[in-house]
């Protein structure tokens, strides 16, 4: 090995080596103990490191930030960084009803005429037509196309807009203390798939509120719910929708796609097909698409 | 265009200024190098290819002006300033560090040299690739991987003699 052993394990905790390096490692880890704890310690390090930055996204952003991204600001720095607390935007304050979004299921399945129990189909809306017409008009492009993205697109605005309106359809939401692996636990046995863990999106303001199981071209699916932590982002980033469905299709690399005015990143990978839907602009989705494609090989 | 474009930069906001911050160790600089890295962001939108990674875009830029703000104060012989003292005269860092043993994270990230500094907070914090890292860094991938291994065992070692590792951990263990 021509690189020193602390970069082969970094690069090798980071996926960051080709097959043959990464297999030399892997022997090294098998026989030797020290590099087994030398890996472990690099990794908890590489975990602190996180922690120790991510309450920085969970910081208000300065309004002089948001007005010079808006170019509406003085070009010089204000000294002092006074944080100013925004007022509460309508957008803002729609966003805060996720808190609490899932509490009226009943409520949502009643509205939208969602399915219940445990044979569910999909039904889509839309929300700037009244719900009966559009879950029909939905329903209908959705069967007649019968196309995966389509079908991810429309569930994105059906959580949009259940919640948006102060309703849910989570079938498992993201309770205060219920941590993702029970969620998607439960998750999992409903739709006959591998045990999953809900991908971690804080690093990118970006909190779990929800799963839901679907149903997309016949194959059972998962519908995990994020929305901005940051209020002040909220706008910008908007609600994301991550898809998860087994596919018996082969290995796509993430693409990038647009449907009813939602951006979407799909790729296929190891027997499931998975779609980033939202409003994001795309750069920010490349990154979330690199982070759950790791988070689920990491498993 | 621009108001696209300003939608992006606010969506990245949040990472820019953490990113800022790791490399500054302090919440009013980070904040100053962010906002100055804005209106460049501006003034240059024409220069960013659509497709490429934005983030990646802003992180360098980010980057370049605090290199510029660094070499400026070498120029004014205002680089004797201590990193320590530095840290403990923000008041909002100040109060964020209640947590003690992040704090120690963070402090120790602080006495890296600035191109670890960089390669670790891309790479580990900000979750680039080595490749992405590079091209922000303008550095051979090569590099980046050696600075970064030298970052992370620097760090192990500084946790370790602080004996801020064990602390830590618990921290990050409830902060789940």
């Amino acid at each position: 090995m021509q690189k020193s052993r602390d970069e082969l394990l970094v690069a090798y905790l980071d996926g960051e080596l080709d097959e043959r390096r990464r297999a030399e490692v892997e022997t090294l880890l098998q026989r030797d103990e020290t590099a087994r704890l030398r890996l472990t310690q690099l990794g908890e390090g590489a975990t602190l490191l996180r922690a120790a930055f991510d309450e920085v996204l969970r910081e208000e952003v300065p309004e002089r930030l948001i007005a010079a991204a808006r170019g509406t600001t003085e070009s010089e720095p204000t000294q002092g960084a006074e944080i100013l607390h925004f007022r509460r935007k309508r957008t803002a304050e729609s966003w805060r009803t996720y808190k609490r979004w899932w509490i009226a299921v009943p409520v949502a399945a009643s509205l939208f005429g969602i399915m219940v129990g445990g044979g569910l189909t999909y039904v889509g809306v839309d929300h700037q037509t009244p719900p009966t017409g559009a879950m029909q008009q939905a329903a209908a492009s959705a069967a007649a196309t019968n196309n995966w993205l389509d079908t991810a697109a429309e569930y994105h605005k059906l959580f949009v807009t259940a919640s948006t309106g102060g309703g849910s359809f989570a079938d498992i939401p993201a309770k205060d203390g219920e941590n993702s692996g029970d969620v998607m636990q439960k998750l999992s046995q409903r739709i006959a798939q591998p045990p999953m863990r809900v991908p971690n999106l804080k690093p990118w303001g970006l909190v779990f509120q929800g799963a839901r199981a679907i149903v997309i071209e016949q194959h059972p699916a998962a519908q995990l719910f994020y929305t901005a932590d940051n209020k002040t982002i909220g706008k910008a980033i908007g609600p994301l929708t991550v898809v998860i469905a087994s596919s018996n299709r082969p290995d796509v690399a993430p693409t990038f796609d647009h449907r009813q005015d939602l951006n979407l990143l799909y790729w296929r990978r190891k027997g499931h097909a998975y779609a980033i839907v939202g409003q994001a602009d795309i750069g920010y989705m490349w990154g979330l698409a690199n982070d759950i494609a790791w988070q689920f090989d990491a498993i | 265009m621009k108001s696209g474009f300003s939608d992006q930069l606010i969506a990245v906001l949040p990472r820019l200024r953490r990113f800022a911050r790791g490399l500054t160790g302090s919440a009013v600089e980070a904040d100053d190098v962010v906002q100055a890295a804005c209106e460049r962001a501006l003034a240059r939108m024409h220069q960013f290819q659509e497709g490429t990674r934005f983030d990646s875009w802003m992180f360098r830029i980010v980057q370049t002006i605090w290199i510029d703000q660094l070499r400026a104060r070498e120029v004014r012989k205002e680089a004797a300033e201590a990193e320590g003292e530095r840290l403990g005269s923000d008041e909002s860092v100040r109060r964020a560090d209640a947590r003690l043993a992040l704090a120690e994270v963070r402090r120790a990230v602080s006495r890296l040299p600035v191109e670890q500094r960089t390669a670790l907070l891309l790479v580990t914090v900000e979750g680039l690739s080595y490749k992405e890292a590079a091209e922000v860094a303008k550095v051979p991938v090569g590099t980046i991987m050696s600075r970064l291994a030298r970052a992370r065992v620097a760090l192990q070692g500084q946790l370790e003699a602080g004996g801020g590792l064990r602390r830590s951990t618990d921290d990050a263990e409830i902060e789940g």
